[in-house]
C-alpha cells in the first residue's frame, strides 16, 4: 500500500511541476491568504483540511469537525521587499522601503448541537502597501500606496449527512485605502505631491463552503467567497507651486472598488495515519478590478487608471506530518499566478508570478491549547516589462525589471472549552 | 519507506533554500558604450553659444546646464562630459514666474557660485553665452569677446586660450558646433538697433570656413546645426498678438500704433492690429513691460533707458504710441525691413554652414526647419514628442525657457534627439533616443506671488545683462 500511494506522490508532483513550468508570466493581486500559521504552513493548502477555527476563513462547514468551544487568535508578520531598476542610462536600482505589516486574525466557533455549528471571525483578506522614496523615477506612477480590507464573517455550519458538511457566512467589512504620489508640472519646475485618502465603512458579502468525506482518508473541501464592493469616500490633498494651487486636484472624492470572489476547491488524503497531504486550487475573480476610478466630487472630475487585471489561480501542495502525538511538522508551495498582464504593472503593486514556499509546527501545550508557528518565503519571478502601458509622463512608458518577494511569518494560539 | 520521505524531505529542504536567495541584485545592467558605430564619443567636445550652453531665463545654471543637449547626448552613450556648472540660482538674473494668470515675471536677484571653476581641463561644454562666431576663433576672455565685456569668456575660458584652442587640447573625437544665432540675433533682440545690421554674410562665410578647416583639422567626427528663424521663437511672437488683441483700436481717428523707424524721430508709419497679429511687424518681449502704457502720456521708455534728454521731435505729454510725436520705439520694434534682413541673413548662413557640412563630410542638424515646423503647428494641435505636445508659444508651448530665446530642459531634449538621429544614420550609432516626456520641467516660480497684469510682464528686468 505504501508503494502505491508514493507512486500517486509522484505523479502529483510531477503533474504540478509541467503545470508550473508552462505557466505565463504573469503578476499577484493584493490579496492576503495567510489567516492562520497552520493553514500557511501548509502553503494555504487548507481547504479540505480546516481542522482549526481559521476554518471560518477557509472553509465554514470544517467547523463541524469539532465540539465545544474553539477560540483563535494570530497574526502574520508581513516584510515584502520590491525593487526596480529603469532601461539605460536610467539604471539605478531602486527599493521599497521597508515595512512591515500584520494582519491579525480571530476566529471562534460553538458547536450548537450535533447537527449545529456558529462562529464569529476577523480578519484580513486584502491589503496592500508599498513604498518608494520620493524621488524615485517611478514617483508619478506611486510613492505610498496602502489598501486595508476588515473582514468580520457571520457563520453558521450545518450537517446533513454524516460525512458532509455545509456552512454559510454573512460577511461584514470595512477597508480603508490611501495613494500618494506625485504629478509632473512640466513646463514648470517641481513636482506636485498628491494624496488621496478614502475609507468605507460597512460593506457587505458571503461564504459558502462544503466538506466531504467519501472515505475515512479522504476529504473534499469547497469554499466560495463573494466579491465585495467598497465605496470609498474621502478627500484629495495636493501641495505645489503656489502659482499652480488653483490647478492641482483637491477636495472630496470618491472612488469604487470591488474585491473579487474567490473559489477554493481541494482535497486531503491520509497517505499514513500521521500523514496527510492536500492540494488546492483557488480562483480569483480578479476581473472585477478593471478600473480605479477617482471621482472628484467639487469639479465633477473622473480620473481613471485602467487596471484590466484577469481571473487568476493558485495551486497549493501541503502536507502535516505528525512526530508525536503533539507535534505536528508543516510544509508546503505555492503557485500564485499573477492577475496583471505584464504591461500593466504598477509600482502601487510591484507583483509578478510567485512562489511560496513555508514550513511550520504544529504543537500541543495542552489538551486545550494549541500553538502554530510558520514560516513563509515567498519569491516573485524577475520581470522585465519592454512595453509598459503605465506612463510615466506623456506616452513615455514605464519600462524596466522589477523583483519582488516577502517573508512572512505566523503565529497562532488557539483554546478550546 | 522512510528514506525514500527523507529523500523527500531533502528535496523539498535544498528547493526551499535556493528559493529563498534575494535575487533582487541579479539585473545589474551592462555598462554604457561611448563607442558606437563608426563614431566614438569617449572625448566629446560641444562648442557653441547660450543654446549649447544650456542657458535657460537668462541665466547659467546647475539645474538647467544639466539638461543641455550635449550634456544629455553624452548621458545617453555613458560618456564624461564636464561643464562649468553655476549653482541655482545661478549667474545674476534668472527669470522666474511670479503669477501664472494673469501671467508675471521677475528676476532672481540672488545668484549661484561656480561649482567646478578649478577643473584642470578645458570643460567638453564649450558653449559660450552670448558668443559671436568670431569669438570661437578669436576671444580668449570678456575684454577680447566681441561684445568687449562678456563676463562668460572669463568664467568658461578661465585665461588659456581661445574656445578652438580648449577645444583642441581635449584631442576631441566627436564634437558638435552650433554657432552663428548670436550673429543675427543680436540685431533683431535689439529691435535692429544695437548693432544696427547681422553680421555681413561674406565675413559670416568666411570665417564660418576658417572655424570649419581648423575643427576638421583635429580628425573628429563632427555635427553641426543651423540657425532658426528669429521669428520662429517666442520672443519674437508673443507680445505683438496680445497688442493686437488688448490695444483699445477702436479710439476714434486712430488708425494704428504708431512706431519709430529706424533712423527716424518721430513716428510716421502706423500699424494696425491685423499686422500685429499677425507678424508684419514684430515686438520683442523686451516691449512687454511698455505695452501697458500705450495711450498714455509717457516717457517711461526714456528714462528706463537712462537718455540724457528726449530725443529731437518727441513730445511724452502725447499718448505713448497713438501719436506721432510719441512714437512706439526703434528699439522695441522689429519692422518689416528689418524682418527681412534678419532672415536675409540667417538664409545665407545657413547656405554657408550647409555648404562647409557637405565639404568636411560633416552631420547637418536642421533646426531652421524644425522651428518652423513647430511654430507652423502652433495653431493647429502643436508637435508631439512622446506624447507631450509643444508650441512655439511662451510658457503654455513648453518648448523654450522664459526668455522666449533659449529652450527648455524638455526643449533640450528635442535638440538633443535631433543630434543623436545624426549620428545614427551617418554613422550608425544606434543611440536610443532621449524620452522627452521624462525630462523635468525648467520654468522657475518666484516665491512671492504678486498680481494684476495684462501682459506677459518683466519686471525689474535688465534686459541688457541677457546673453544669447
Amino acid at each position: 500500500m505504501y508503494k502505491k500511494t508514493g507512486g500517486t506522490l509522484k505523479i502529483v508532483t510531477i503533474s504540478l511541476l509541467i503545470a508550473l513550468a508552462s505557466f505565463k508570466m504573469y503578476a499577484g493581486g493584493f490579496q492576503i491568504n495567510e489567516h492562520g500559521a497552520k493553514a500557511m504552513g501548509m502553503g494555504g493548502a487548507f481547504t479540505a483540511i480546516a481542522n482549526d477555527p481559521s476554518a471560518l476563513y477557509f472553509n465554514g462547514a470544517g467547523m463541524m469537525q469539532f465540539y465545544g468551544t474553539q477560540i483563535m487568535f494570530g497574526t502574520a508578520l508581513i516584510s515584502p521587499f520590491s525593487s526596480f531598476r529603469g532601461v539605460a542610462p536610467k539604471i539605478d536600482e531602486y527599493k521599497t522601503a521597508n515595512q512591515v505589516f500584520y494582519p491579525s486574525h480571530f476566529f471562534a466557533t460553538h458547536r450548537l448541537n450535533e447537527d449545529w455549528s456558529v462562529g464569529l471571525g476577523f480578519s484580513s483578506p486584502f491589503g496592500l502597501g508599498t513604498k518608494w522614496d520620493e524621488n524615485w523615477p517611478g514617483r508619478y506612477l506611486a510613492l505610498e500606496t496602502s489598501v486595508q480590507v476588515f473582514a468580520i464573517p457571520v457563520v453558521v455550519a450545518y450537517k446533513p449527512l454524516d460525512n458532509l458538511f455545509v456552512s454559510a457566512s454573512f460577511v461584514y467589512s470595512f477597508a480603508n485605502v490611501k495613494i500618494t504620489r506625485k504629478n509632473p508640472q512640466t513646463p514648470f519646475e517641481g513636482d506636485a505631491f498628491v494624496s488621496l485618502e478614502g475609507k468605507d465603512n460597512s460593506a457587505f458579502g458571503y461564504h459558502l463552503s462544503a466538506m466531504y468525506k467519501p472515505l475515512k482518508e479522504l476529504t473534499i473541501g469547497a469554499s466560495f467567497h463573494s466579491q465585495i464592493e467598497y465605496n470609498f469616500e474621502g478627500t484629495a490633498k495636493s501641495t505645489g507651486a503656489e502659482q499652480l494651487a488653483a490647478r492641482l486636484p483637491g477636495g472630496d472624492i470618491k472612488a469604487d472598488l470591488t474585491t473579487p470572489m474567490n473559489l477554493a476547491v481541494g482535497v486531503a488524503y491520509d497517505f499514513m495515519p500521521n500523514l496527510k497531504v492536500a492540494l488546492d486550487f483557488q480562483y480569483i475573480g480578479w476581473s472585477s478590478y478593471d478600473t480605479l476610478a477617482v471621482e472628484f466630487v467639487q469639479s465633477g472630475v473622473r480620473s481613471a487608471s485602467t487596471r484590466l487585471y484577469d481571473d487568476t489561480y493558485i495551486v497549493r501542495l501541503g502536507a502535516e506530518y505528525g512526530i508525536t502525538e503533539d507535534l505536528n511538522v508543516l510544509g508546503g508551495i505555492y503557485f500564485d499566478n499573477s492577475p496583471v498582464a505584464n504591461e500593466r504593472i504598477n509600482p502601487s503593486l510591484p507583483e509578478t508570478d510567485r512562489i511560496g514556499m513555508s514550513i511550520g509546527l504544529d504543537y500541543k501545550l495542552t489538551k486545550s491549547l494549541g500553538l502554530d508557528a510558520s514560516y513563509l518565503f515567498i519569491r516573485g519571478n524577475q520581470l522585465t516589462v519592454d512595453n509598459s502601458s503605465e506612463y510615466y509622463a506623456g506616452t513615455s512608458p514605464f519600462n524596466g525589471t522589477w523583483n519582488a518577494g516577502a517573508h512572512v511569518f505566523s503565529l497562532s494560539l488557539s483554546y478550546s472549552f | 519507506m522512510i528514506k525514500k520521505y527523507l529523500y523527500t524531505l531533502l528535496f523539498i529542504a535544498a528547493g526551499f533554500f535556493a528559493g529563498c536567495e534575494d535575487r533582487t541584485e541579479l539585473t545589474e545592467p551592462a555598462a554604457q558604450n561611448p563607442n558606437r558605430g563608426q563614431v566614438d564619443l569617449t572625448k566629446f567636445v560641444s562648442i557653441g553659444n547660450s543654446i549649447t550652453a544650456g542657458y535657460q531665463s537668462g541665466s547659467l545654471f546647475q539645474s538647467a546646464q544639466e539638461f543641455s543637449f550635449p550634456s544629455q547626448i553624452a548621458k545617453q552613450v555613458g560618456t564624461t562630459f564636464v561643464q562649468p556648472l553655476v549653482g541655482d540660482p545661478g549667474t545674476l538674473g534668472r527669470i522666474e514666474i511670479v503669477s501664472l494668470s494673469p501671467f508675471a515675471t521677475q528676476y532672481n536677484s540672488t545668484s549661484g557660485t561656480p561649482l567646478n571653476i578649478g577643473y584642470s581641463l578645458p570643460y567638453n561644454n564649450l558653449g559660450i553665452p552670448g558668443a559671436l562666431l568670431v569669438d570661437i576663433l578669436k576671444a580668449t576672455s570678456s575684454g577680447t569677446s566681441a561684445s568687449g565685456n562678456n563676463p562668460m569668456f572669463d568664467l568658461i575660458l578661465r585665461g588659456s586660450g581661445t574656445v578652438f584652442q580648449q577645444a583642441r587640447l581635449l584631442q576631441p573625437t566627436f564634437i558638435t558646433l552650433w554657432i552663428g544665432n548670436n550673429d543675427v540675433l543680436g540685431f533683431a533682440t535689439s529691435g535692429g538697433v544695437r548693432p544696427t545690421s547681422p553680421t555681413p554674410a561674406t565675413a559670416f562665410a568666411f570665417l564660418y570656413s576658417q572655424l570649419a578647416d581648423s575643427i576638421a583639422s583635429l580628425g573628429a567626427k563632427v555635427v553641426v546645426a543651423n540657425i532658426p528663424d528669429v521669428l520662429a521663437i517666442p520672443f519674437f511672437r508673443t507680445v505683438g498678438p496680445q497688442m493686437a488683441m488688448l490695444i483699445p483700436w477702436r479710439t476714434p481717428g486712430l488708425p494704428g500704433m504708431f512706431y519709430q523707424k529706424h533712423g527716424e524721430s518721430a513716428g510716421t508709419t502706423y500699424i494696425d492690429s491685423i499686422g500685429l497679429l499677425t507678424g508684419t511687424v514684430v515686438v520683442p518681449l523686451t516691449g512687454s513691460s511698455y505695452a501697458p502704457l500705450l495711450g498714455q502720456a509717457t516717457g517711461k521708455f526714456y528714462r528706463d533707458n537712462h537718455y540724457p534728454a528726449l530725443p529731437p521731435g518727441i513730445d511724452t505729454t502725447k499718448p505713448f504710441g497713438f501719436h506721432p510725436t510719441n512714437p512706439w520705439p526703434d528699439a522695441l520694434i522689429l519692422d518689416a525691413d528689418e524682418i527681412v534682413t534678419a532672415r536675409t541673413a540667417t538664409t545665407s548662413f545657413n547656405e554657408t554652414i550647409s555648404t562647409v557640412a557637405q565639404a568636411k563630410g560633416w552631420g547637418l542638424v536642421d533646426f531652421y526647419s524644425l522651428l518652423n515646423n513647430i511654430a507652423a503647428s502652433t495653431f493647429t494641435g502643436g508637435t508631439k514628442y512622446n506624447g507631450v505636445t509643444f508650441t512655439s508659444m511662451l510658457v503654455t508651448g513648453g518648448l523654450f525657457s522664459l526668455d522666449g530665446v533659449h529652450p527648455s530642459s524638455q526643449g533640450h531634449a528635442i535638440i538633443a534627439n535631433e543630434f543623436i538621429k545624426v549620428l545614427n544614420t551617418k554613422w550608425d550609432a544606434n543611440i536610443p533616443l532621449i524620452n522627452v516626456a521624462e525630462v523635468p520641467g525648467s520654468l522657475y516660480f518666484a516665491k512671492q506671488n504678486i498680481n494684476k497684469y495684462l501682459y506677459p510682464e518683466y519686471r525689474n528686468m535688465n534686459w541688457n545683462n541677457l546673453l544669447f
